[in-house]
Order: structure tokens, then C-alpha cells, then sequence
């Protein structure tokens, strides 16, 4: 019922405008004036920071590539392959050579021989 | 960004490499130490730079020793089990466990001698600065000041 009604207004209201005559004519620019003032009031979205995502996807898509920035980026990154593997290998061996010293000790000991 | 991308992920991909390529080649020592028939024998002699003649007698000397230290290790065995049974009921000092405290005074002092006699003897047949060397570091081990307690330094 309601929307026979709303429609019942909307054709009376579309009758009565087409009746509308006006003699004043526009002012100059009219529609110019109407769009800025459009322009004017929309919300214009606040300024935000950039994210560190943002940062970090326009650093590797624009810096990375340089070729100088990348091979000094490999050479880093090899550089700290190796300085790793280096110094965990030698942990490892400390290790084992410890083990092994203490093996010898506990095989020649009797007091440090594990019993069954 | 996918040329970013790539770089990105190739120097990862160097840097695992790297890290798995260097940590294998200076640990092979290390693993081909462990898969020897005897490791601490193996290992004594990269640690004291044998040659292969000082090892050899190093090894004689090593296997002449382990019989009698394993008679030793059951001497040591059944007179710590007779001074347990002796402790468990004791509530007084007894002759019989004066007597098994000083069995196992003597039991230590003798296993003791034979250990310091086998280090002399392998130690003499290692170069001399590395029979030193040897002597030090076994000393330290087996003769702390604290026998068997934590090395607190």
C-alpha cells in the first residue's frame, strides 16, 4: 500500500514539474558553480602514514632492484650465511671433541666408567 | 615488484645455501670422528696431532690397558656392593666397615696408580710437547683436587 502511495506522490510531483515554467534565466557558469560546490563537499579522505607493508612493498618493487642495492644485498646476505655456518659448525665441533675427551676419560676410569 | 621479489628471495636461498654448505664442510671432521671404530681413539689422535706411528703405539698401549681395567671396574663393583649391604643396617661405626672404607682407600689408590702409569706410558710415546700437552689436559680430568665433585672455578 505504501509504495502505491509513494508512487501515487512521485507521479504527482513529476506532473507538477513538468508543468514548472521559469522565466529567470541560470547565472553565468551555473553548472560550474554547482560541481564545485559538489567537489566542495564531499569528505575528502585524511591523510594516513604509510604502513610498514606499504613502506616495505615500494622498497623491494623500486630500491631492491637496483643492481648495485641487490648485489650488495646477496653479498650481505651470503656474508651472514657463511659467518653462521661457521660459527655453528664450530660450536658443533667444541662439542664433539669435548665428548669424545670425556669418553676417552670415562673408557680409561674406572670411577667415571657408567655401570650397567 | 616481482624482479624485488626474486632478488629478495634468491639472496635467501644463497644465504641457507651458504650457511648449510659451510656448516657441513667444517663439521665433516667432526662426523668422521664420530664414525670411526673407536672414536676417542681417533679422536686423541687429532687432538694431540699422532702421527701414524705414535698412534699405533698409543692404540697398543690403549688395548693392553683395558683388560686389566675392566678387572678393575668388577673389583670396584662387588666391594661397593659389600659396603652398601654393610651401611644399610648401620646405625655405630664397625670394624667391618673400617675395614671395607679402607678396602676401598686401597681399591682407589691402586686404580689410581695403574691410570697414572697407562697416561705416562701413552704420553711417552707421543711427541714430547704433545705428551705434555697430554699429561695436563688427562691430569686435570681424572686427578682433580675435588675427585668426582663439580669443577667449580
Amino acid at each position: 500500500m505504501k509504495t502505491n502511495e509513494a508512487g501515487n506522490h512521485d507521479e504527482a510531483l513529476r506532473k507538477v514539474l513538468k508543468e514548472w515554467r521559469t522565466e529567470v534565466p541560470l547565472p553565468p557558469r551555473f553548472q560550474e558553480a554547482v560541481w564545485r560546490r559538489i567537489k566542495l563537499a564531499e569528505p575528502v579522505p585524511a591523510p594516513t602514514a604509510p604502513s610498514v607493508w606499504t613502506f616495505i612493498a615500494h622498497w623491494i618493487g623500486t630500491v631492491l632492484p637496483r643492481p648495485a642495492l641487490a648485489t650488495a644485498y646477496v653479498a650481505f646476505l651470503l656474508a651472514v650465511g657463511v659467518t653462521a655456518g661457521w660459527a655453528q659448525a664450530r660450536q658443533e665441533n667444541a662439542r664433539v671433541k669435548g665428548e669424545l675427551g670425556e669418553r676417552y676419560v670415562r673408557v680409561l676410569d674406572p670411577y667415571q666408567t657408567p655401570r650397567r | 615488484m616481482k624482479k624485488g621479489v626474486l632478488i629478495l628471495v634468491f639472496g635467501l636461498v644463497a644465504a641457507a645455501a651458504a650457511y648449510g654448505c659451510i656448516y657441513f664442510a667444517c663439521t665433516a671432521s667432526a662426523r668422521s670422528l664420530q664414525r670411526t671404530d673407536k672414536p676417542e681413539l681417533a679422536w686423541l689422535k687429532e687432538e694431540f696431532n699422532l702421527s701414524d706411528a705414535s698412534f699405533k703405539r698409543v692404540s697398543d698401549l690403549h688395548a693392553a690397558y683395558l683388560p686389566p681395567c675392566r678387572d678393575m671396574c668388577r673389583e670396584i663393583d662387588a666391594h661397593n656392593v659389600k659396603l652398601q649391604a654393610l651401611l644399610s643396617g648401620a646405625t655405630n661405626m664397625t670394624p667391618e666397615i673400617t675395614g671395607a672404607l679402607a678396602e676401598s682407600a686401597r681399591l682407589r689408590s691402586g686404580c689410581q696408580t695403574m691410570m697414572l702409569r697407562h697416561f705416562f706410558q701413552v704420553s711417552q710415546a707421543m711427541p714430547p710437547e704433545q705428551g705434555r700437552r697430554y699429561l695436563s689436559w688427562v691430569k686435570e680430568k681424572v686427578f682433580l683436587p675435588d675427585y668426582g665433585m663439580p669443577n667449580e672455578k
